[in-house]
């Protein structure tokens, strides 16, 4: 198929919509077997599970999202997620006794802006110090864990607030509340990314940030904001997963990150920036999902689960070598 | 800036040195494989509180583990050089210590086994809790509530860990008791609650109805599957559910009438137990202050010379879930 795309010129018509569609395709051909394999797999019930599963990293794929695309990376988002969601758990559990119990959507707002300051910290020395992204949130995967340890002294935060709970675990007519926190971020992500001046930007830093520059974008204010996003979303889906787990666990998030980047990357989204679509992470995340449930579903060991993620990133990012190939 | 940082070093040398020289205390160190994590802070802070320690007479400093048997090693050479007297060893894994072991033993300070056991016959005694015990207590708990039939589902440790390995032993050694009783399905969630959650739908999903008993090897993952009974619209109560450890949690849970059972994994005893071992080769005629002699009797101090010391493991059922809470409460307490 890359050999039909790639012929000089101009490619087959078909071949073209083919690979416009490759990630849409791929999902759609999992689906398809893991409901011939099982027939538990295309219930309503096991959909709206799968949904709920993918959620916190859907949030945190979106802030990646950003991030890539701009020709960043995020690797402390499991550090922010456990920190934020330490933070909430802290203002509603009865069983923190260093913090009283609060409104829980004042929790929750306390919880996002602890995320959303760490994220801020990415961005300003990422943009102002010029410490490289790699770097910078390596040490912040780090120092956020650390953070968390020592906020939450190392010990679950349990005893959570009733109400609160009903974020990760309620619903919304007949979504989760996690699905449709999931779905209203991605739609405005979408509209930040591809309806305002903002999210032009972003593809234009990443795609060549002297141009952009030059072209009098503010490039540093560009980068600060889409590590603050990555951090707020990051803060959402430890706050989401607080709730559905009933705790606040320092622990929780760890490797996240690679999850977040794998989608990503097959979503299509090239890691030098500037190139790659919100919908094709979504396709992305979706991808991972169904491909963990089926393989429970099908009682497939955990350790192929893991062979299995791993070729599809490496398949997903041989495919747009082959494709950036051809625009050469 | 260059004068500050000097200043600071000659500072930290200072105290340090004075440290060092200040009376003739026992120097004990507890090197934990992590501080991450309720278990290990229990016991941290078990040993804090231990009479010996609130009384002076030993200086102990607690290590962090990192997870990381190579961290563990550097942290014994530390203590062997630092001359301390003994140390509580929890290590990472069962294999993974030996060496660590060795480099004190080469330097003659003691070292007490805790919690997990090492392979190596230098350790001068252990003190911890039979893992094949308690995974056929919560095996057997989960049949019995079951009516001894029926399905289950086993949600493991990550693979090769000692704990997971003994506890699977147990498990499946009551399981095997009954011919009437199917492991339906078997799949670590690495001790966490968040993965357990997601297998446990999972497993409700690919087996409607069929699942009537949940065995944790430990009580994050129980608590995990108690999370997606209850997101699938299911009555807890339906099912048996049984965890390891007795995190404060699960006491909660089984408080609630979530989980039937927890089993307590006394932090309390395999660490001021395992310091009073040390202080028996330590202090001549040494008498146990700990609590924890008297809490199991049948845990006998024999002059503190036995070579392997057996915490009896407590069930947490509704009887005495309050008890264990209020005691919980008092521990966690800052």
């Amino acid at each position: 198929m890359p050999e039909e795309a790639s012929a000089p010129g101009k490619p087959g018509k078909f071949w073209t919509i083919v690979w416009e569609l490759r990630i849409a395709i791929a999902l759609i051909i999992i689906c398809f077997a893991l409901s011939l394999a099982t027939p538990y797999f295309m219930r309503e019930r096991n959909l709206i599970n799968v949904l709920r599963q993918v959620s916190v990293n859907g949030l945190l794929s979106i802030g990646m999202t950003f991030v890539i695309l701009t020709g960043g990376i995020d690797l402390s988002v499991g550090s922010m997620l456990a920190f934020g969601g330490v933070v909430t758990a802290s203002f509603v559990s009865n069983a923190f006794k260093d913090i009283p119990s609060i409104n829980p959507f004042l929790a929750i707002f306390l919880g996002l802006a602890a995320g959303t300051l760490l994220g801020a910290i990415n961005g300003v020395v990422i943009s102002k110090v010029k410490v490289t992204p790699f770097i910078m949130t390596l040490g912040m995967l780090s120092i956020a864990r650390g953070m968390t340890y020592i906020y939450s002294n190392g010990m679950p935060i349990t005893d959570l607030d009733k109400t609160f709970l009903q974020v990760g675990q309620g619903y919304a007519s007949f979504l989760p509340i996690p699905v449709a926190i999931f779905l209203v971020a991605f739609l405005i992500a979408w509209v930040v990314l591809y309806r305002t001046k903002f999210g032009r930007y972003v593809y234009a830093v990443g795609g060549n940030a002297r141009s952009a520059r030059i072209s009098g974008i503010n490039v540093g204010f560009i980068v600060f904001m889409v590590y603050v996003i990555s951090g707020f979303l990051c803060a959402l889906a430890g706050t989401l997963l607080t709730a559905r787990t009933s705790a606040g666990l320092p622990q929780a998030g760890m490797s996240y990150e690679l999850d977040a980047i794998a989608a990503v990357v097959i979503g299509g989204t090239s890691m030098t920036g500037g190139k790659g679509s919100l919908i094709g992470t979504l396709l992305g995340v979706l991808l991972i999902g169904f491909i963990n449930n089926g393989l429970d579903l099908l009682s497939v060991s955990s350790y192929y689960q893991q062979v299995c993620k791993g070729m599809i990133i490496v398949g997903a990012v041989m495919l747009d070598y082959f494709q950036s190939d051809s625009d050469r | 800036m260059r004068k500050t940082v000097l200043f600071l070093a000659a500072l930290l040398l200072v105290l340090s040195a004075g440290f060092a020289q200040a009376g003739q205390k026992y120097r004990i160190g507890g090197a934990t494989y992590g501080l991450v994590g309720e278990y290990m802070k229990l016991w941290a802070t078990a040993l804090e509180r231990h009479p010996a320690v609130v009384q002076g007479l030993v200086d102990l400093t607690i290590f962090d583990g990192r997870y990381d048997a190579s961290v563990q090693q550097s942290q014994f050479e530390t203590m062997s050089s630092q001359g301390y007297d003994a140390i509580l060893f929890v290590p990472i894994d069962i294999e993974a210590g030996a060496a660590a072991v060795a480099t004190a033993h080469a330097n003659d300070v003691i070292v007490v086994g805790s919690n997990t056991r090492v392979n190596s016959d230098l350790l001068t005694a252990y003190i911890g809790s039979n893992d094949v015990i308690s995974g056929y207590m919560e095996a057997k708990a989960v049949i019995a509530k079951m009516g001894g039939k029926g399905n289950v589902v086993i949600i493991e440790g990550p693979i090769g860990q000692s704990a997971q390995i003994e506890r699977r032993e147990g498990n499946l050694k009551a399981i095997a008791e009954y011919p009437e009783v199917k492991v339906l399905e078997m799949r670590t969630a690495n001790w966490s609650r968040a993965e357990a959650l997601a297998l446990m739908e999972n497993w409700l999903t690919a087996h409607p109805g069929q699942i009537d008993g949940v065995i944790g090897q430990n009580d994050e993952m129980a608590l995990g599957a108690v999370q997606a009974i209850k997101a699938a619209g299911l009555d807890v109560k339906d099912f048996a559910v049984a965890g390891i450890d007795g995190v404060s949690d699960a006491i909660m849970a089984v408080k609630n009438g979530e989980m039937d059972l927890s089993i307590l994994q006394d932090a309390v005893s395999q660490a001021q137990g395992a310091l009073d071992i040390a202080l028996g080769y330590l202090v001549k005629d040494y008498q146990p202050m700990s609590d924890c002699w008297k809490d199991y009797p049948e845990m006998k101090w024999n002059g503190g010379k036995d070579k392997n010391y057996d915490v009896p493991w407590t069930p947490i059922t509704k009887d005495n879930a309050d008890e264990q809470w209020a005691k919980r409460q008092d521990l966690t307490a800052r």
